[in-house]
């Protein structure tokens, strides 16, 4: 076995997870039918309750595409697509901060724009939930954490 | 977390196989021969990303089954020194924290990159302890249910022992050692 090249391409989890969705993983327990052997099952398992599974490419691409004005470094911005960070704390260990000087308001500015272009993370949309119908009284909007988050981001 | 490697491999095709078409058979052994196993300083073989090239097909004297060429690209898990993952509790003990991804699970937070200050205490089962951080004057225990989010120190690949002894932990050919010393790591239910 010979290494022809130790790193042709850094994926997302999104991308992993596409592959191995493309090839015939599901959520389905019976999992007979499918060309995916157990290892690759347990690495998909992993992937679905991440904050990868209600991701599409064209998220991503909207994301790396803003992400550009804030010149952040390829690593930092696979890893802010793979976490998904919804607030300032949890951005705040992926970015290098002391190299950069931002303040609080950048962070702000990021985070908002992370909760805007990409799907939030299964756990989360109960929380979102919640604390958009704590903040603003929208009675029949159940679904769209998201809308919600904008009408605040507007609002504000 | 996840990285292409491009690997050129010489490969036996056993004869009983050669009724699949030569792709098929192809992957099939790669992926028999390579996944869920570690390459040193690649890391962990995940699945095969695509074939390249398949070259050869030679017969060599005595032999039944043809031999080939293979250029393929495969997906690795090979986190990078700095990176945040997220993870669940597997083990908690005196020297500090076991995490697993579930198909990765040799992942440990040593008791010194706890946030400080952190101390133990006794549970239930005498040979794990919970790991508590005195925050402010809050308590904050790391419990189980969470997902705990760390920060990679370092990717370390020990070389296969000689002997081992009897009953204790099979070797971990890859080991990833994290921090939860920072703003936003831990257990997530502290953060939000």
């Amino acid at each position: 076995m010979k290494i022809l090249k130790s790193n042709a391409g850094h994926l997302t989890n999104f991308e992993v997870l596409d592959l191995l969705r493309s090839r015939g993983a599901s959520k389905d327990p019976t999992r007979v039918m499918s060309l995916i052997t157990s290892s690759e099952f347990k690495v998909y398992d992993y992937l679905v309750e991440s904050a990868a599974c209600d991701q599409t490419r064209e998220n991503i691409n909207q994301f790396v595409e803003k992400s550009k004005e804030y010149k952040l470094a390829k690593a930092e911005v696979i890893n802010i697509i793979n976490i998904r960070p919804s607030s300032e704390v949890e951005l705040a260990p992926l970015i290098e901060l002391e190299q950069r000087g931002w303040d609080e308001e950048k962070l702000t500015e990021i985070v908002e724009m992370v909760t805007q272009v990409l799907p939030p993370h299964p756990n989360q949309k109960e929380s979102d939930e919640v604390a958009a119908e704590d903040d603003s009284a929208k009675a029949g909007d159940e679904d769209n954490a998201e809308d919600n988050a904008e009408e605040e981001m507007d609002a504000s | 977390m996840f990285i292409l490697s491009e690997l050129e491999h010489k490969l036996r095709l056993p004869p009983h196989l050669l009724d699949l078409p030569l792709q098929d058979a192809i992957k099939g052994q790669l992926e028999s021969i390579f996944l869920d196993k570690v390459i040193a300083k690649l890391g962990l073989c995940i699945s095969i990303h695509g074939i390249k090239s398949i070259d050869g097909g030679f017969v060599l004297p005595v032999e039944g089954a043809p031999t080939y060429t293979v250029v393929f690209c495969m997906v690795m898990f090979r986190p990078y020194v700095g990176e945040i993952i997220a993870a669940k509790l597997k083990d908690s003990n005196p020297k500090g924290l076991q995490l697993s991804l579930g198909f990765f699970d040799d992942i440990y937070i040593p008791s010194y990159a706890l946030p400080n200050p952190s101390h133990s205490e006794p549970d239930v089962d005498p040979n794990r302890v919970r790991w508590v951080w005195r925050y402010n004057d809050m308590e904050l225990l790391v419990d189980e249910e969470s997902e705990i989010r760390f920060q990679v120190t370092s990717v370390d690949y020990p070389t296969i022992p000689l002997e081992q002894e009897e009953g204790s932990k099979p070797f971990a050919p890859m080991v990833v050692t994290g921090s939860t010393d920072s703003d936003g790591l831990g257990p997530l239910s502290w953060w939000v």
